[in-house]
């Protein structure tokens, strides 16, 4: 009996380890307990958004209209470089027209989310975004930031979403060389570096010292053309087939406040 | 003063341990905190006698798992075997004094700390960083603080 006691629940937390890595049966059980949870994060979450609350209500007038001179000559210097992006996304639309083929940029719709807590899991590398299932969001869509690809999202609540970053080293992601397009996979490193390592990139392939690399569209799981990382050191082992070349980050999470979530239109 | 209901008690520090765990932290700081709800666990097992333990130890892991992220099960088989350690040796536990007491939480998370590890490397390989390797010694050194604040607690 006490062997029952103790070795059914053993094997029910086998069963879930078992059922949760190579099946999705439990996903369901999973969203709705995370749902019924998901209110500890409000509770978790309301010193920082009272802190927010209360700089946003001593603001003075003039920081204001500094800030709001600020982002208007910001949004005219966007706006400039939209048309260009226009004008591009036209070119490509006549020339993948005259060429006869299939490739085409796919149009995204943009939500705003706020960062709300980082990195909670001593094993993951992760966020949580104040946007979930109630504003639209889905598992699996890609979250970026100002200056490049912040991750993915794995789970969502109606209110709040997980987002595993890049470097987290589970999360492996399609790039290529924005010099001279040579392709690897990119995966996160388990030190607290916050680095990247490429993987698959043979030694006759040139990449150098600054080379930047961006999300390819390969495996659909990532949009194409977003900067991913920064070529900090490229060395080639006696032993090993492949190239060893560490990537920092284009988007640091230091001063993440706001990310965009994609979703395919 | 009023000993509080075992099960009510239970629901009260499992929902202060949940909100300790998501507090945000920096990448090194979370690594080496201590296991909370293992921690919290230890002292209710120790305090009230009560059925289903390793029943509760299942749930109360579960729902870790769910408010980390981490795999389905991982810090429930975790905590199902570390809390079986602790009651294993509860006699022993009760009458020690707070340094030995230090020693089985000790032991009690790197139970918890090798079981997780294990699943982790099983499943994604062998990539965690070493900092995660100190938790067990920083359980052990709160432990006399977390005694003290739920026994406070305790006969509210």
């Amino acid at each position: 009996m006490q062997f029952l006691k103790l070795f059914t629940p053993v094997f029910i937390a086998i069963f879930l380890i078992l059922s949760d890595y190579k099946f999705s049966y439990l996903d369901s059980v999973k969203q709705f307990i995370a749902k019924l949870i998901s209110p500890i994060y409000l509770v978790v979450n309301l010193p920082s958004q009272l802190y927010i609350w209360i700089d946003e209500q001593g603001a003075t007038k003039q920081a204001l209209l500094n800030q709001n001179k600020q982002l208007n000559s910001e949004l005219t210097r966007l706006k400039g470089n939209l048309q260009m992006h226009n004008a591009l996304l036209l070119e490509n639309q006549k020339l993948t027209k005259l060429l006869g083929a299939s490739y085409q940029i796919n149009g995204q719709k943009l939500i705003l989310g706020r960062v709300s807590s980082v990195s909670q899991s001593r094993l993951k590398k992760q966020i949580i975004i104040n946007k979930g299932s109630n504003d639209g969001l889905a598992i699996g869509q890609v979250v970026l930031g100002s200056e490049g690809v912040v991750g993915q999202i794995t789970q969502i609540t109606p209110l709040y979403a997980t987002v595993l970053m890049l470097t987290d080293p589970t999360q492996h992601v399609p790039i290529k060389n924005q010099r001279n397009g040579v392709r690897g996979i990119a995966k996160g490193l388990a030190s607290n570096q916050g680095k990247l390592v490429v993987n698959f990139i043979e030694p006759e392939f040139d990449v150098v010292l600054g080379d930047v690399f961006l999300s390819s569209a390969i495996g659909s799981k990532f949009p194409a053309g977003y900067p991913v990382g920064k070529v900090t050191h490229v060395e080639q082992h006696p032993d090993d087939p492949f190239l060893h070349i560490e990537l920092t980050p284009i988007q640091t999470t230091e001063q993440l406040e706001f990310v965009l979530i994609g979703s395919n239109n | 003063m009023n000993t509080q209901r075992p099960y009510v008690f239970l629901i009260k520090i499992t929902l202060f341990a949940l909100i300790i765990s998501a507090i945000p932290l920096s990448q090194i700081v979370l690594e080496v905190s201590p296991f909370w709800l293992l921690l919290f666990f230890i002292y209710w097992l120790i305090h009230f006698p009560a059925k289903g333990r390793f029943f509760l130890a299942l749930l109360l892991g579960v729902l870790l798992d769910i408010l980390q992220g981490d795999i389905l099960g991982q810090n429930a088989l975790a905590l199902i075997l570390s809390s079986a350690f602790i009651a294993n040796v509860k006699q022993s536990f009760v009458v020690s004094n707070s340094s030995t007491q230090q020693v089985y939480v000790f032991i009690a998370s790197s139970i918890y700390l090798g079981l997780f590890l294990l699943v982790h490397t099983l499943i994604q390989g062998f990539n965690f960083s070493y900092y995660l390797l100190l938790s067990p010694l920083s359980s052990a050194l709160f432990w006399p603080l977390i005694k003290l604040a739920l026994s406070k607690c305790k006969h509210q």
